[in-house]
């Protein structure tokens, strides 16, 4: 079990570092800071002022060596923008995402196995018609489009939850419920098929056969099984619930690490950008490690083999 | 700016310095702004508003884009200022002079306190400016100072400040452009990180609160020269979106929206719990015709492409009529800006016989760049604009490019002949836009003597009237040499509830100081 802990971490740490060189060379081909950040009247004489001042005239390598030695020592430099070390800028905004990420995610799996579940056990019957149907729609709209209707019909047609911004508890239910439709109808699904398979084991026949009761059966016997699956996937859909969450955070103006990237991407505010791939990059392959180590305690077969 | 065009000293060491120096000193601001009112009534109730961005920062001298210049100035004041009709007034400096060609006096306002308590003087300019223009600061505005050599402390309330070169619009340039004062004391204490975040100025308000892109608290400063300031608190919210940030406004979380999408106008406009006010916005668009190329460098050709192109059409069509088609760079809010030049109209048929004078009669064929992912849409007008061209027989190949992508290839000069582009008249001056748009550079390659003699003698005039009656010739001189498919200024759009009193301002700054509640 050490030996498997060790490589896998071993595997986290290349992958973080692999991340960052690529965030690093792709934030070179998105374009040269200079011009945003310079007012409109910049001739060339000060684009070039500008460039060696930063030290962006300097060749791709030399940069890549000072973004190395001091990203290992956890400095991401000075945000373009906002004239303050990158990291602690990221991190403050950590809180945000996970909130709202952690939200989504718990309201993903809160409506998919009890759908899932009654879709499986009455197959072909219009509950799971009615089931398959709210997952076909959840993975079929734009989360986007989705978080505008909403904002449109919850808060100005009825004024029932604030349009954007983070506050209380009502702040966070439209962006989360944007995050967590596609997220909903990938478990649903996958719940379904999971214990459409399980149902048809032995040991649930057992259980039948032995006269326990149907909820037993599928509460204790069927489920446990059938959601094992669903832990790998929730840890790699971490990633996607991310990406999403940049999209969402930008429409409702959540103020997240996804925002704060869109805005540190769109103003080429390097540091920022380097900080925040390195951040969400970590969460990414710790959440996917920590599902691995989970998935090994819940089916000691994979430790065995 | 004016190190390019070296005709300046002579011109000015011939007429226009004795006149400067007779007319002189002419004292800009003589017109004082109005004493504090002790009998004005105490700033009272909350407001809030949703911008699309919110400041990068509160340190004048890394301010990053126009969206952190407009709504510092809440917080700081400058040596000079606008009024709400775009004129420059006095704010810190009660007035200026040009001492001679180098030399600008500013006498000092008295008894003014930055919100900390410490006294604004000359020693706060000094140190301001000095700190603008230290290359350690890495000043983003450090380009717009640049012709700053020195400023000396002459007494506690007048200072000089000494140019590399004659510079006509120092007092603008220091005024809520990028002459925002700090207090000296308060700066050294926090430090450059602080100052971006503990903002200590002399302005209509002060900062009470900041949760980056959550809410930024204002609140206001009753202690205030002008005099207090009508809203006792100010809560801004960036909301990126535009559909959020309207949704808002329906919703009736926030009193004041900008921008608003053209599209939406109409719709809003039928809310009878909503306002909707446009201003011309003084962003300029045009078509930069690179004229060193043949065909571009007959002028006849680019006088061709005048008229080929329905800019009316374009206005109405995706503005939906909201924006002013105008006839040169020159924009409609820009000191002189002279209505009796027309624009070029419309007309394919005389655009192809011009070809055809020029010798192309079955067109040419040449390229055309634009961009997305800029503050404003070019690649919608650039779309419509490629298809006029086509029509008078040019065989246009247009290139569409990330802005980020473009930047890099303009600043090269190793974009296609033609490109369409904008550029923000925050100066309100003619002479600034023209100069940066003749720069021989960044992909501007078109020069005229005239022109340039023209703007020079326009520069060694300090009466902005006066400056005002020349700029008349040089919009005719520009429009007959056409180096630029001219296009127009399109307008920008606030959206607010019926409860506040708000008017924008011609120059884009979100000035809160006279937002007021309707009684």
């Amino acid at each position: 079990m050490r030996a498997y802990i060790a490589a896998r971490l071993a595997t986290a740490v290349l992958v973080v570092l692999g991340v960052s060189i690529v965030s690093f060379c792709l934030t070179f081909l998105s374009g040269d800071p200079a011009e945003i950040m310079l007012p409109p009247g910049a001739t060339a004489e000060h684009i070039a002022k500008f460039r060696a001042e930063w030290g962006y005239d300097d060749p791709l390598l030399v940069q890549y060596g000072r973004f190395l030695s001091r990203a290992v020592q956890g400095d991401f430099g000075v945000s373009l923008r906002h004239g303050q070390s990158s990291l602690p800028l990221i991190a403050a905004r950590l809180p945000a995402t996970l909130q709202l990420t952690v939200t989504a995610m718990l309201l993903a799996i809160v409506l998919a196995v009890p759908l899932g579940v009654l879709a499986a056990t009455h197959r072909g019957g219009p509950l799971d018609l009615l089931a398959m149907g709210v997952a076909l729609l959840g993975q079929s709209v734009p989360n986007f489009w989705l978080a505008i209707m909403m904002i449109l019909l919850f808060a100005v047609s009825w004024g029932l939850l604030p349009t954007s911004g983070r506050g209380g508890p009502a702040h966070v239910v439209m962006p989360a419920v944007a995050i967590a439709i596609n997220l909903m109808a990938l478990l649903t699904r996958l719940v379904r098929t999971t214990m459409i398979e399980v149902l048809a084991e032995d040991y649930v026949r057992t259980g039948r056969g032995k006269g326990l009761r149907e909820v037993m059966v599928l509460t204790r016997h069927a489920l446990p099984n059938a959601l094992i699956p669903l832990v790998t996937v929730v840890g790699l859909q971490f990633g996607y619930i991310l990406g999403g969450a940049v999209v969402i955070e930008t429409v409702f103006t959540w103020p997240g690490v996804g925002l704060f990237t869109i805005q540190a991407i769109l103003n080429r505010d390097y540091p920022v950008v380097q900080a925040s791939v390195f951040i969400l990059a970590t969460g990414v392959v710790l959440i996917n490690l920590i599902v691995d180590l989970l998935y090994v305690w819940l089916d000691p077969r994979i430790r065995l083999g | 700016m004016i190190n390019d065009h070296p005709r300046l000293r002579a011109i000015i060491s011939r007429r226009a310095i004795p006149r400067a120096l007779l007319v002189g000193t002419v004292a800009l601001g003589l017109a004082l702004a109005p004493a504090p009112d002790p009998a004005a009534a105490a700033p009272t109730g909350e407001v809030t508003i949703g911008l699309a961005a919110e400041p990068n920062t509160f340190d004048p001298h890394l301010t990053v884009g126009r969206n952190t210049q407009i709504f510092i100035v809440n917080v700081y004041d400058g040596l000079t200022a606008r009024d709400a009709q775009g004129k420059l007034v006095p704010a810190l400096a009660t007035s200026w002079k040009r001492l001679n060609p180098t030399t600008w006096q500013f006498t000092l306002r008295k008894g003014v306190r930055f919100h900390n308590g410490d006294e604004f003087n000359a020693d706060a300019v000094k140190f301001t400016l000095d700190r603008a223009i230290n290359p350690e600061t890495k000043a983003t505005v450090s380009s717009e100072l640049s012709t700053i050599a020195r400023t000396e402390v002459v007494d506690p309330f007048t200072v000089n400040v000494i140019t590399k070169t004659p510079d006509f619009l120092l007092p603008v340039r220091l005024g809520e452009l990028y002459g925002l004062m700090l207090s000296p004391k308060h700066t050294n204490a926090v430090g450059k990180e602080g100052i971006a975040i503990k903002p200590n100025g002399t302005g209509p308000f002060k900062l009470a609160a900041w949760a980056k892109n959550e809410r930024l608290v204002l609140e206001a400063n009753e202690q205030y020269w002008r005099g207090a300031p009508k809203v006792k608190k100010i809560t801004v919210r960036p909301i990126l979106e535009d559909a959020a940030r309207i949704a808002a406004l329906q919703a009736g979380e926030v009193d004041l929206i900008a921008p608003i999408p053209h599209v939406r106008i109409a719709e809003l406009k039928r809310n009878e719990k909503l306002v909707i006010k446009t201003i011309a916005a003084p962003r300029i668009f045009h078509v930069t015709i690179d004229v060193r190329k043949p065909p571009f460098d007959n002028v006849k050709v680019r006088q061709a492409l005048n008229h080929a192109v329905d800019v009316n059409a374009i206005l109405k069509s995706l503005y939906f009529g909201y924006g002013t088609r105008l006839a040169t760079v020159v924009d409609k809010g820009a000191l002189g800006y002279d209505p009796k030049v027309p624009p070029y109209p419309y007309d394919p048929a005389k655009a192809k016989a011009l070809l055809a004078e020029a010798g192309f009669p079955n067109g040419f064929e040449t390229e055309f760049d634009s961009f997305t992912g800029s503050i404003a849409d070019h690649a919608k007008p650039a779309e419509a604009i490629v298809g006029y061209l086509q029509k008078i027989g040019l065989k246009v190949k247009p290139n569409v490019f990330e802005f980020g992508a473009f930047g890099p290839r303009r600043v090269a000069n190793q974009t296609a002949p033609l490109f369409i582009y904008s550029i923000g008249n925050a100066y309100l001056e003619p002479s600034w836009v023209i100069r940066w748009l003749t720069q021989g550079g960044l992909g501007m390659h078109y020069k005229n003597a005239k022109l340039d003699e023209m703007l020079t003698r326009i520069e060694a005039t300090d009466d902005p009237r006066k400056r005002a009656e020349q700029y008349s010739d040089v919009q005719k001189l520009l429009r007959t040499e056409a180096p630029f498919i001219f296009l127009f200024q399109a307008d920008a759009v606030f959206g607010m509830s019926t409860r506040i009193d708000y008017t924008p301002r011609p120059d884009e700054t979100q000035w809160l100081y006279p937002l007021g509640l309707k009684k």
